[in-house]
């Protein structure tokens, strides 16, 4: 009874509130890349290829504060994107075992942390028809907003300075703080991080020769590493959080 | 600064990187991640490295460390009553903004 187009439909419908959700978050990266510095052409390029709001976020702040090494830039992205692994691990085993490994590809860079999430609330296997339907929308909403944010941001007087400076890690820390709000373990992660990364950057060695970037790389792989001893996850409980 | 070049080869290398990252479970994994502290480890890292991105650089973002604080504060504080990210950081911009007008008064 489930024609492909009904399918595709009830995906599009599912997606439309993951849409509303995107267009204030890509609104705020359109801003946030012109006070990074980054021309027009190069951010929509970002924004095209790099459809994660924390990813572009990180990069951003990487891109402000004048990191120049390459590796640097994505090892960064690996670290805090290796969510992402997990996601499409779980993912995978929501798919439909008949749909194709090309639908697979193709779905792929469209399994953002939302999207996931709305997948794992329906009953039973996914097909191809539904999940494109359910990427459709967010994706159009995404790169709605970052066009708007970019021609807004363009518009603003450069008066307006150095504010611009904080607008960047205060997406990155509006990421952090509702989440440890409600779970106290992540809020105890999140207070670790900050305190080990303090005593790092106060520390004359890190600072001359480890270099911000690495020792954020260092600070949040230790941080988590205590985070996983102290407080163990449940496998249920960290797919339905992730998001 | 970071040349036009660097920022080219960047995204595209992010874009590939990502790509995989996303693909290859989705492709060839039909198994679960079972083992209890790696899939911990992957849950709590995207909170130690956004944190660790902020703390302490926020402080040197602005053109004084004093709008700095008043800015950190105006996101916390906005955070704990659940606001979305575009009204805490411009929120936070306004704040920083405001506070620098304040600061060359005197």
């Amino acid at each position: 009874m489930n024609s492909s187009s009904a399918l595709y439909k009830r995906g599009f419908k599912d997606g439309l509130p993951i849409a509303f959700g995107y267009l204030p978050l890509a609104l705020a990266i359109g801003i946030a890349a012109i006070s990074a510095g980054l021309k027009f052409g190069n951010s929509i390029f970002m924004s095209l290829t790099m459809y994660s709001g924390t990813a572009q976020a990180a990069i951003l702040n990487l891109i402000s504060g004048g990191e120049t090494i390459v590796f640097t830039y994505l090892l960064t992205f690996f670290i805090v994107n290796c969510r992402y692994i997990l996601l499409s691990v779980s993912m995978s085993q929501k798919l439909d075992p008949k749909m194709s490994v090309l639908s697979r590809m193709a779905f792929a860079p469209f399994n953002t942390d939302e999207i996931f999430a709305v997948a794992m609330q329906q009953q039973g296997n996914l097909g191809a028809s539904y999940l494109f339907g359910l990427a459709t929308a967010p994706y159009i909403a995404w790169s709605l907003g970052i066009i708007l944010g970019l021609v807004f941001s363009s518009a603003l007087p450069p008066a307006a300075g150095s504010a611009f400076g904080i607008t960047m890690p205060a997406m990155l820390l509006a990421l952090v703080i509702p989440p440890s709000r409600k779970s106290k373990s992540i809020a105890i992660v999140v207070a670790l991080a900050a305190g080990i990364n303090i005593l790092l950057n106060i520390n004359p060695f890190v600072k001359n020769f480890i270099g911000a970037g690495w020792s954020m790389i260092i600070c949040s792989v230790v941080t988590a590493l205590a985070g996983a001893i102290m407080f163990p996850v449940n496998n249920d409980d960290s797919n339905k959080e992730v998001n | 600064m970071l040349s036009n070049n660097s920022l080219i080869i960047i995204i595209f290398l992010i874009g590939i990187l990502q790509y995989f990252m996303k693909m290859i479970p989705l492709v060839f994994l039909k198994e679960k991640i079972k083992n209890k502290f790696l899939s911990s480890f992957l849950y709590y890292i995207p909170y130690a490295v956004l944190t660790a991105m902020v703390i302490p650089g926020v402080f040197n973002s602005t053109s004084s460390v004093f709008s700095a604080i008043i800015g950190v504060c105006v996101i916390i504080i906005l955070g704990l009553m659940n606001q979305g990210l575009l009204v805490i950081s411009l929120s936070a911009t306004a704040a920083v903004f405001i506070t620098e007008k304040i600061l060359h008064i005197f």
